[in-house]
């Protein structure tokens, strides 16, 4: 069948502007995307650059959005992009600067952001005399973060990248869970700490794209949460958040439920009084047209007392 | 055709214009509800797990006993309540734990048989488009309209999936806005996140996806959005003006919450449905409102 590729191409004038290069090629009816690419760099234009490694969907080189959908190039069949008609778009993931074409900047991207969680386990003691025996629950869930592609399909799909490039992202921080959850490390607290930095796990908007987003059902958002909860259970946490939960929890066990005038207040902390300012001309808005809730002016529910005891109960337990 | 409503904290709190026009619009459409009054908030993912389960499993148990499905008003409550609703069927063992050691006390047990439905999927699902379209009173023609859904409408897929709706689900609000006879104007972020969870550890990031969005549905040519979630409401709509200031320009998109839309289609007035109560001004669907009536 005769298909043509629209292919992003950073700079195919040399202007220095980006543009799409269209190619049209011949392929068999199981083709995937990766024969097209291959194809057209060995029989039409060697200049279009792309990554390709393993070509069996293992090593995450080739990822690439293909007619809108960022999915690996090498097992991606062509058949399921041309049901509409011959054409294929293709373009760079998201989120990412681009060298070339489809190439993008893993550094950038990935690594650097890899690196500064430092993804390595440092032991407790010395060289050990035998080997070190992990729980098989531990080694199960650990096992399956490993499998990690490095593909970048859940920094793809993240909603805080595209705001702040910053932003740790979903594949560095579970690669910070990795080495936080092995009980073989010596601190997995330093991991913990280093995922609570600005641009870190408390950037996160656990909206579940990454989740959603990963071939490998390794979950990242959930990882993240993790990371986040245990963080919070070893005393590691951003100042206003911690201010916002214990707010937030301190209300939903007195009432029920959330005294949202309290938890604005609360959050910026009594005493910071340029944070409170910060609210003003929301909260004179809101105001005026009645629906401001007003701190500390909320009614008990119906069977509050009954949500205080959970927690009262659950907060013993967890002591 | 009956539910259990669980109204949600921010409905009646920083949204209390939500509850009213729920309520009004239910009332139309002879949806009974018998309000869930004695249970507590969902933990709206901030209360961790150990809490949010046994107060949500509670909330179960007590619609199970009154025989109906719950409706919600709100994505986060939706989502916060599937996935907890998921792990409690999933697996028996964890809700015999809850049971004993939280509901017992109370006399109560979750049997594991409640469904939680938002207001949004019990239209399409439940009550279904042809009765809807019949009451229709006022088609929001000329309306132009773009959907943002709230994350936990669409995510994640496993507190989702166990109904063979999923991937339509995905695209109810959007079929919703034709059906009204309002003219959809499609945005990139209508499924993604508003900014409102980080809006304590992020200001910046959070505001940012706030002018992000509003400002490409305005960009479009869109006079309102529509949101099934009233905590996108609360970032999309209260801190819009203070996001315009991050884009340097004026956005002035009202964001209209999904009861008070259908409302207007079934012929409420927006005085009725509290338009007004708004931070950013209604005023440009207010007047297309009233051209149409
Ligand atoms: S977590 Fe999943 S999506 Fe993210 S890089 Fe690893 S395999 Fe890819």
């Amino acid at each position: 069948m005769q298909i043509t590729f629209k292919v992003y191409r950073k700079d195919p004038e040399g202007n220095g502007k980006p543009g799409r290069s269209e190619y049209t090629v011949d392929l068999s009816d199981d083709a995937t995307v990766m024969d097209g690419l291959l194809k057209i760099r060995d029989e039409l234009d060697g200049t279009l650059a792309f990554r390709a490694s393993c070509l069996r969907g293992y090593c995450g080189e080739c990822t690439m959005r293909i007619s809108g959908k960022s999915t690996f190039a090498c097992t991606a069949k062509v058949s399921a992009f041309t049901k509409k008609g011959p054409e294929i778009a293709l373009d760079p993931i998201r989120n990412i600067p681009v060298i070339k074409d489809l190439v993008f900047d893993w550094d950038a991207f990935l690594w650097n952001k890899i690196k500064a969680v430092k993804p390595w386990l440092e032991p407790r003691e010395g060289p050990a005399n035998e080997e070190h025996r992990l729980p098989d629950a531990v080694m199960k869930d650990l096992r399956q973060v490993m499998s990690c592609y490095y593909c970048g399909l859940c920094d793809e799909g993240c909603t805080v990248l595209p705001v702040d490039f910053d932003f740790l992202g979903p594949a560095a921080l579970t690669k910070a869970y990795r080495v936080a959850f092995d009980p073989r490390d010596r601190d997995g607290k330093e991991r913990l700490r280093i995922a609570e930095q600005p641009k870190g796990v408390w950037d996160c908007v656990h909206c579940f794209e990454a989740s959603e987003h990963c071939p490998r059902g390794i979950a990242p958002t959930e990882r993240i949460v993790a990371l986040r909860d245990k963080a919070f259970q070893m005393g590691i946490s951003h100042e206003k958040v911690a201010r916002h939960h214990q707010s937030f929890a301190a209300s939903v066990k007195e009432s029920g439920w959330v005294d949202e005038g309290r938890l604005a207040v609360e959050s910026e902390g009594l005493t910071n009084i340029k944070g409170l300012m910060k609210l003003l001309p929301t909260a004179a808005k809101a105001l005026v047209r009645g629906k401001a809730p007003l701190p500390y002016v909320h009614s008990k529910r119906p069977g509050a007392d009954r949500i205080k005891k959970i927690f009262e109960k659950g907060e013993r337990e967890r002591k | 055709m009956k539910y259990a409503f669980y109204p949600g904290c921010v409905s009646r709190g920083g949204c209390p214009e939500l509850y009213p026009s729920a309520v009004k619009v239910a009332q139309k459409l002879e949806v009974e509800l018998e309000e869930l009054k004695d249970v507590g908030c969902t933990g709206a993912g901030v209360l961790p797990q150990y809490l949010s389960d046994p107060i949500n499993a509670r909330t179960f148990a007590k619609a199970e006993g009154l025989g109906l499905p719950i409706m919600t008003i709100c994505s986060t409550c939706q989502g916060v309540m599937a996935q907890a609703n998921y792990r409690l069927k999933s697996d028996p063992a964890y809700r015999e734990k809850i049971n004993r050691e939280y509901l017992a006390e109370e006399g109560l047990e979750y049997r594991g048989t409640t469904e939680v439905k938002h207001l949004l999927w019990i239209l399409f699902e439940d009550y279904g488009l042809d009765r809807l379209k019949s009451l229709i009173r006022r088609p929001l023609k000329g309306l132009k309209v773009s959907p943002f859904y709230g994350c936990f409408l669409r995510r994640p897929p496993e507190a989702i999936t166990p109904t063979k709706e999923l991937s339509r689900r995905k695209n109810y609000l959007d079929e919703l806005i034709e059906i009204l006879g309002a003219d959809l104007v499609d945005i990139s972020g209508k499924g993604k996140c508003c900014g409102f969870p980080i809006l304590t550890a992020s200001e910046e990031n959070s505001l940012a996806m706030v002018a992000k969005h509003t400002g490409e549905s305005k960009e479009k040519g869109a006079d309102c959005m529509v949101t099934p979630c009233p905590l996108c409401h609360l970032n999309l709509d209260g801190n819009q003006p203070r996001a315009q200031a991050v884009r340097g320009e004026k956005i002035d998109l009202p964001i209209i919450h999904l009861p008070q839309f259908v409302g207007l289609a079934l012929g409420f007035d927006p005085e009725e449905m509290q338009l007004k109560r708004h931070i950013v001004s209604t005023r440009v669907v207010e007047s297309r409102v009233e051209m149409l009536a």
